[in-house]
């Protein structure tokens, strides 16, 4: 198999990356009717699968789910989620030939195993869905002509897939038609009705396309959301106990503030997260980030880079070849660094102090927030697919760092964000090390030492306005006021 | 009066008209209490007891100084029997005029000159020579009022004193009560806490002829709950309207809401329920009820379709045959709920009125805009439960028995045809679960929702439920 991406033209690859609209809720008003009375297959029962099938089911579509014989044999955790939720389950064999839809919705690196199992069990002009285009974009895998190709990919992890959909609502959800197999030319009227049997209009679809989800996600989940974090989250902890700070108010101020600060990120983008420190602070903030962005450019352009020409998935590919031994060393050390062995101290920190104390953490989510966006969009990928990929999606990781801190955060995120996480990471520290040996506790850990909030009109101004027009949020001022319109909490 | 009054484990008979049943109240003498209930709960049944009145039937009533004064639609009906039982001048063939006021009022008076001054502020001056039945009901109540206060009397037990009064004569009383609370304890029977003044140190509640509560007004909490209760109570209780705009399916009237056939539920090898059948008809009230892990909350969350076995049981629901393409939401716009678990999910920062109006709309939080109507209805839900003050503030900045208030509202807002109240009053204080009951029997009476109600407490039993449900465990 080659890489699909790299088989088109320049000019069909832009096209492809620049696909990405926010869809309008009237185009949702078939409901789940492309759907009614067909048989939906799901293959994996992990979070998603599970909980995706929950809801699909209770949108009234048929739902069973096909696993391997040894996992029904053996009674896995899988067959357990299925039977005990009153699914039926059979074997492939049993299941696959009787599916209208299969829904793959197994991890990353079971793709290809399980494409060739499923595929010539399918019926002739069934639809296979994906959540995830790295198989067919970057693996290259080719689906038989007659079969319906589509992605359906709810931007938030399964345990929230479900729950939103519980209270009356849903999650964010990306959507794609693979055009290459789409016969019958229903591929949209399908995934607009499995987003619909998911909740995902209520909270805003994206129509995008198989390309431009996998390079942009593969950007977004190694730079800014788990590698910077992870790269911040060792960095700042060490920097803070060598300059005396208490480790475990250390440890719970990383812990808990990439959280807290990456709410404010969330609300009113990176403008608003900045708006929360106070003056001189901001335009400390501002200018660290400056400098960081201008170090790790080049970090984030090799990024973009390898997953552009296909270097990424392919080395990735080779380790999962070689039993994942890079993975586990690199998972490995992660569980041994001193942030993740410092337990968080039983201290208060208020909301507020997350800011005034942690001015670098802040200076870090703003440069690879901008940086992945920057870098993305100079790729062709379109803008609000960027936003997504940056922005949305930092307080998502943000928060599973606050419950799980960085050893679990990774082994909750796919093995492909898992894996960039890491590279990202060790490429990341060093370049860092020299930035590091000038930054002391008035930035991370004890807040600034000023005698007043004084600042010099002329240059908050230049801060202010430099913040507010980047292009990261004037795209995230709509995209927010779309989701703000749907998603009336008021 | 120098010792405290006793009531203990009173039971008091009114002519087997009325009952107070099992008193236990103390007063001491630097008390100032007001009584208050519903229309025939009690209250001046219990001010005349301390007055002498009833017949006592076991308990025992203690500490009464010898000279109360008592002012009551009771004791002025009685007055007026005396008067007419005087008019007995048939057989001596002249016009009997009865007693005049003057004589009423001055003879055994204990104070004269505090009697003239009142007779002078209740502006009675000019019928001192009229006869006592010619007064009018207000003029007598007066004169009741100024023959008590002018009794010396050691404990002052007035029933709706103001009631009839004007405005300035109603002020003139409020004034002088409060000059004399150092000198004589009072008991007030009230309706409303509006008119209650600011003397009161205690009060009571009296509900179906039992004192219920005894609250201290310094205590603020369960002061205002007292009071939310109390509105409730003597409000009419209109449960305000469905949303007319409102297009529920209609039922066909033939099908029960509800039949379970032969439901198994189990987790594992754990079987929670075995071969169970029910069937809820329309208008049948059912009470459920069973041991911790009996399967209550299941064998709802089938029926709601929150349970995911509903799809491999016999489940028919509001003409649903389970598991045929239907959604989870057509089942639910038939359902009001409320339990314990709903509250724990209902996590989101929203206003008070929006978890009322999300009840039109089955969800959790506000996902779609909502209409004129439902707004206001909301509103008079706030008003009903006494918190439209609290109409924006956040819902989870509330107490938990205010959050459950609301979310009972949720669950009725939309007069469901069937609303399901799985512990409803779980965690609720004595008087926000009374609050509660009331309204679940307001609910009961209207025809058009039927009632599933859950509890364990035997205590919590509602009018008009007279079908029964009990689970076992399993084991």
């Amino acid at each position: 198999m080659a890489n699909y991406f790299n088989t088109l033209p320049l000019r069909e690859q832009l096209e492809q990356l620049g696909k990405c609209r926010f869809m309008a809720l009237s185009e949702f008003a078939d409901g789940v009717e492309a759907l009614k009375g067909k048989k939906m297959v799901v293959v994996g029962c992990g979070a998603q699968g599970l909980n995706q099938g929950l809801n699909l089911r209770d949108s009234g579509l048929d739902v069973s789910y096909a696993l391997r014989p040894e996992a029904i044999a053996e009674k896995r955790q899988s067959w357990k989620n299925a039977t005990e939720n009153g699914f039926t389950v059979g074997t492939y064999e049993e299941l696959i030939p009787t599916a209208d839809v299969v829904l793959n919705l197994t991890p990353d690196k079971q793709h290809t195993a399980v494409v060739n199992a499923v595929m010539p069990l399918m019926k002739e002009g069934a639809c296979l869905s994906y959540s995830h285009g790295f198989n067919i974009v970057e693996e290259g895998m080719k689906i038989r002509d007659d079969l319906t190709v589509i992605m359906v990919a709810p931007k938030c992890p399964g345990s929230e897939v479900r729950a939103e959909y519980v209270r009356g609502f849903g999650v964010p959800t990306l959507i794609a038609v693979h055009e290459d197999n789409d016969p019958k030319g229903e591929g949209l009227a399908l995934a607009k009705a499995y987003a619909v049997g998911t909740g995902g209009h209520k909270a805003g679809v994206l129509m995008s396309s198989f390309i431009a989800e996998v390079k942009s996600d593969l950007m977004g989940e190694q730079t800014i959301l788990c590698g910077m974090l992870q790269t911040g989250s060792i960095l700042c902890f060490d920097k803070m106990v060598e300059e005396g700070i208490d480790a475990g108010y250390a440890s719970k101020l990383i812990q808990y503030g990439w959280e807290t600060i990456t709410e404010a990120l969330k609300y009113g983008g990176v403008t608003n997260m900045l708006d929360r420190l106070s003056n001189p602070a901001k335009i400390k903030a501002f200018d660290l980030a400056e400098e960081l962005k201008q170090i790790m450019r080049p970090l984030y352009n090799k990024h973009q880079d390898d997953i552009m020409n296909g270097n990424f998935s392919s080395g990735m590919m080779e380790d999962w070849a070689n039993d994942d031994i890079k993975l586990h060393t690199w998972r490995a050390e992660t569980a041994e660094t001193n942030f993740e062995k410092t337990p968080a101290g039983d201290v208060e920190i208020s909301e507020q102090e997350f800011f005034d104390n942690g001015i670098l953490m802040v200076a870090m989510v703003k440069a690879g927030v901008e940086l992945a966006f920057e870098t993305m969009t100079a790729a062709g990928i379109i803008a609000e697919s960027a936003y997504y990929e940056s922005l949305h999606e930092t307080p998502l990781i943000a928060n599973t760092i606050a419950r799980k801190k960085l050893y679990e955060m990774n082994a909750t995120i796919s093995d492909t964000a898992e894996y960039g996480c890491y590279l990202y990471n060790h490429a990341c520290v060093p370049l860092l090390a020299d930035f590091m040996k000038g930054i002391k506790s008035d930035v991370i850990g004890k807040g600034l030492s000023v005698e007043d909030n004084g600042v010099d009109n002329a240059r908050l101004i230049e801060v202010n306005t430099a913040l507010r027009s980047h292009p990261v949020e004037a795209v995230g001022s709509v995209l927010r006021g779309h989701m703000a319109d749907m998603k009336k909490i008021v | 009066m120098t010792a405290s009054i006793c009531l203990q484990n009173l039971t008091v008979n009114f002519d087997d008209r009325f009952k107070l049943s099992e008193i236990d109240w103390s007063i001491t003498p630097d008390q100032h209490w007001v009584i208050t209930g519903t229309n025939g709960a009690g209250k001046s049944a219990l001010g005349a007891v301390l007055a002498g009145a009833g017949e006592i039937e076991s308990g025992t009533l203690s500490g009464v100084p010898g000279k109360v004064g008592l002012v009551s639609f009771e004791a002025q009906a009685e007055l007026i029997a005396q008067e007419l039982k005087k008019d007995d001048a048939d057989i001596m063939d002249v016009i009997a005029e009865g007693t005049p006021v003057r004589e009423m009022i001055f003879n055994d008076c204990a104070d004269p000159d505090l009697a003239s001054e009142l007779v002078e502020k209740f502006g009675l001056t000019g019928l001192l020579d009229r006869a006592f039945r010619k007064l009018s009901t207000g003029e007598t109540r007066k004169m009741m009022l100024i023959r008590a206060l002018s009794s010396k009397p050691d404990l002052l037990i007035l029933d709706e004193p103001f009631d009839g009064l004007d405005a300035n004569t109603l002020v003139m009383l409020q004034e002088h009560l409060a000059a004399i609370v150092d000198d004589v304890p009072m008991i007030l029977v009230l309706n409303r806490f509006d008119e209650m003044p600011a003397f009161i140190t205690h009060v009571a509640y009296v509900d179906k002829g039992r004192l219920t509560h005894t609250v201290d007004r310094q205590d603020e909490t369960a002061f205002n709950e007292l009071y939310q209760l109390l509105h409730l109570k003597t409000t009419d209780l209109d449960v305000p309207e469905a949303d007319p705009a409102s297009t529920l399916p209609a039922l066909d009237p033939e099908q029960p809401l509800v039949n379970l056939k032969n439901i198994r539920v189990k987790y594992g090898d754990d079987v929670i329920i075995d071969g169970l059948d029910w069937t809820i008809e329309r208008g049948q009230h059912w009470q459920l009820s069973g041991p911790n892990g009996s399967g209550k909350t299941c064998l709802l969350s089938l029926i709601t379709g929150d349970h995911p076995q509903c799809y491999v049981n016999d489940i028919f629901v509001f003409g649903f045959q389970r598991g045929n393409g239907e959604s989870i939401w057509q089942i639910k716009q038939f359902i009001g709920y409320v339990s314990t678990a709903l509250q724990w999910e209902y996590r989101v920062s929203t206003s008070c009125k929006n978890v009322i109006i999300s009840g039109f709309y089955d969800s959790i939080g506000m996902y779609t805009k909502s209409t004129d109507k439902q707004k206001e209805i909301a509103d008079q839900w706030l008003a009903l439960l006494g918190m439209s003050d609290r109409a924006d503030q956040p819902f989870n900045k509330l107490s938990y028995g205010d959050q459950r208030l609301l979310l009972i509202a949720r669950a009725m807002v939309k007069h469901p045809p069937l609303l399901i109240l799985d512990e409803p009053c779980l965690g609720l204080d004595d008087m926000n679960r009374q609050l509660v009951l009331a309204l679940i029997e307001k609910i009961c009476e209207a025809k058009n929702t039927t009632v599933l109600y859950v509890n364990h407490h035997a205590e919590d039993q509602i009018a008009g439920i007279e079908n029964f449900l009990a689970l076992t465990k399993h084991s």
